[in-house]
């Protein structure tokens, strides 16, 4: 009886544990399927938007004014107004970021008001985009009476974006091992002069390549600039506007405002062309991130 | 003769720290300021709809007719449409984030995860009116030949190209929950004689679970504020969806549609803004759940 009890037994257990394996084996196959399809489509949509969009990218595209309601138009006023906001969103968002990130990282005791600061930037970084954009709408274009500008939709995408610089600084810093800091200390330097002379310099490589992916990110922000920078190119004497106060539609926005309520005759083709230089953008701002931040540290660590 | 200097010095140093400080100090301030000023303003303007229209909140989140011209900005069909992209968004592209999660902090050899990092950074920094073109050109397309889509444009679209909008989000916060998990918790498992699946389903699952509540809840915020690219591929019409391939429109995507031409001060754009306000207070309501899930011990 114990005999074929156990038998039994023993023949259930097996039955168990090649289930066991197959459950394994078939968990394994789903896993690298998931993580190989994510970078199958990746490359999937790098190869579709460079066969839609190679054809039409052309020195004339890049570098033309758009057309409003004949074909041929360009996108050069776009593409500079992109990097122009970048540029001013940067000079709004790299101190007040870097500075509230230091702040909460080397000075802030828990408590109510670095609980405060973090739930609220946990909160602008949840804000969607188009939400943010009419809080722009409301404050920049109408009670400032600024109309559509760059400055506005730059302001706007500042309180995008400060919460994720935030959190690369304060990243950056908790990877300086704290014996630096002591070190610096102990031999009579302040607070500040020790995160000036040591914490920030050997934080650089991180601070570089977090500043840099957030960068890529700017550049293609859309919906909190369509009623804060506006969707028409600069008036002015020239689509070419270095004047904050001017509309700025950049190229994210003017794909979307080709498609949805242009005119041209030629929007699929423009489409086409923006789609692929902003992701070609994306591209090389990645690159741009990681070949800084090797640099960076190479040069640190050989120093 | 050198002990002023030393002192002046040493001063000036301490001048500066105190300067430092007060700087730094200000700049997290204006961090709260920011914030206090974004929901006071958007909260003044989206309750005009409320107090100055006199227009009922129950009608506003109960009424399914939108027509502001009538005084009756119904904004229940969009709430039904962004509740119904976003649970969408995550019951398809929420699993494959954490099963890419799960194959990052466990499986994935060092030159494939070496791979896959900046592939998870570059399809965060697509911009999202990218995504709405590839759904545009590639997907509406592909759903028109063959789910028998009259336009290719709907929830079903929509739907997903958000699922793969949420992945990076998904797939990053997930993938931190998992490795935070002591190592002593799955060697534990692994010495039992559980094997590789039995250690992540019964062991790390459960210990990640307030990691991975967030990433998903982190998923649902991105997915329920997205605009354009669901704008592109939903079709816009204002009504409720009969079904996957029927098009229909959300909060956002309504906001964006109609905010270019609503006239300054009418009941249209008093109850675009009153959107507005329900999406911030929908986003700090998520706030509130992250929050609350990484309170709780697991």
């Amino acid at each position: 009886m114990t005999a074929i009890a156990d038998s039994k037994s023993f023949a259930s257990r097996r039955l168990l544990e090649s289930q066991r394996r197959v459950a394994d084996l078939l968990a394994t196959i789903v896993l690298w399927g998931a993580a190989c399809s994510i970078v199958l489509l990746l490359a999937f949509f790098v190869g579709y938007l460079f066969y839609l969009g190679a054809g039409t990218i052309s020195w004339h595209f890049l570098t033309a004014p758009p057309s409003e309601i004949s074909a041929g138009g360009g996108i050069g006023p776009q593409i500079f107004n992109s990097f122009y906001i970048l540029f001013l969103t940067m000079v709004f968002t790299v101190p007040v970021a870097m500075g509230a990130g230091i702040y909460l990282q080397e000075y802030a005791r828990p408590g109510a008001f670095t609980t405060t600061v973090q739930f609220c930037a946990e909160s602008l970084a949840t804000i969607p985009s188009i939400v943010m954009g009419l809080f722009g709408l409301i404050v920049f274009v109408t009670l400032l009476h600024w109309h559509f500008t760059a400055l506005g939709g730059a302001l706007t995408l500042t309180l995008l974006n400060l919460p994720a610089l935030m959190r690369v600084t304060q990243e950056g810093l908790a990877s300086v091992p704290l014996i630096m800091r002591e070190g610096s200390m102990a031999l009579g330097a302040t607070k500040w002069q020790t995160i000036r002379r040591v914490v920030l310099p050997s934080a650089i490589a991180p601070l570089t390549t977090g500043i840099v992916l957030i960068a890529g990110r700017i550049f293609g922000e859309t919906a909190a600039l369509i009623y804060t920078a506006g969707v028409s190119v600069s008036a002015g004497r020239s689509a070419y506007d270095w004047s904050p106060f001017h509309t700025a539609e950049t190229l994210s926005v003017h794909l979307w405002y080709t498609h949805s309520e242009g005119l041209v005759p030629d929007a699929a083709r423009i489409g086409n062309g923006s789609a692929l230089v902003l992701l070609v953008m994306v591209l090389a701002f990645n690159v741009l991130a990681r070949v800084l931040g090797r640099l960076l540290s190479h040069r640190l660590t050989s120093k | 003769m050198k002990g002023p200097v030393i002192a002046s010095a040493s001063t000036r140093a301490h001048l500066q720290e105190s300067v430092a400080r007060t700087v730094l100090l200000a700049a997290s301030a204006l961090v709260i300021v920011a914030m206090a000023a974004v929901v006071l303003y958007l909260a003044s303007e989206g309750s005009r709809l409320f107090f100055s229209d006199h227009i009922s909140p129950l009608t506003f989140l109960g009424r399914l007719t939108f027509d502001p011209e009538n005084r009756a900005p119904g904004a229940l069909v969009f709430i039904v449409g962004s509740l119904s992209v976003t649970i969408f968004a995550i019951v398809v592209g929420g699993p494959f984030g954490v099963a890419v999660g799960i194959f990052l902090s466990q499986l994935a050899p060092q030159r494939l995860a070496a791979l896959m990092k900046p592939t998870i950074e570059i399809l965060v920094g697509i911009p999202s009116v990218v995504y709405g073109w590839l759904g545009l050109t590639l997907l509406a397309p592909f759903t028109r030949a063959h789910f028998g889509s009259q336009t290719g444009f709907g929830l079903l679209t929509a739907g997903i190209v958000l699922s793969i909008m949420i992945l990076p989000t998904v797939i990053s916060l997930s993938e931190d929950a998992l490795r935070s998990v002591h190592a002593s918790l799955k060697e534990g498992s692994m010495a039992l004689g559980a094997t590789r699946w039995q250690t992540i389903f019964h062991v790390l699952l459960p210990a990640a679970r307030s990691g991975l509540t967030v990433a998903l809840i982190l998923g649902i915020a991105r997915a329920i504020g997205e605009a354009l690219a669901v704008q592109m591929v939903i079709g816009n019409s204002a009504v409720l969806p009969k079904g996957l391939l029927s098009p229909t429109s959300t909060l956002t995507t309504e906001i964006v549609t109609d905010m270019g031409s609503a006239q300054a001060g009418s009941v249209m754009q008093h109850a675009l803004f009153s959107m507005a306000f329900l999406l911030l207070l929908i986003a700090m309501l998520l706030i509130v759940g992250v929050r609350a899930a990484l309170r709780r011990p697991s």
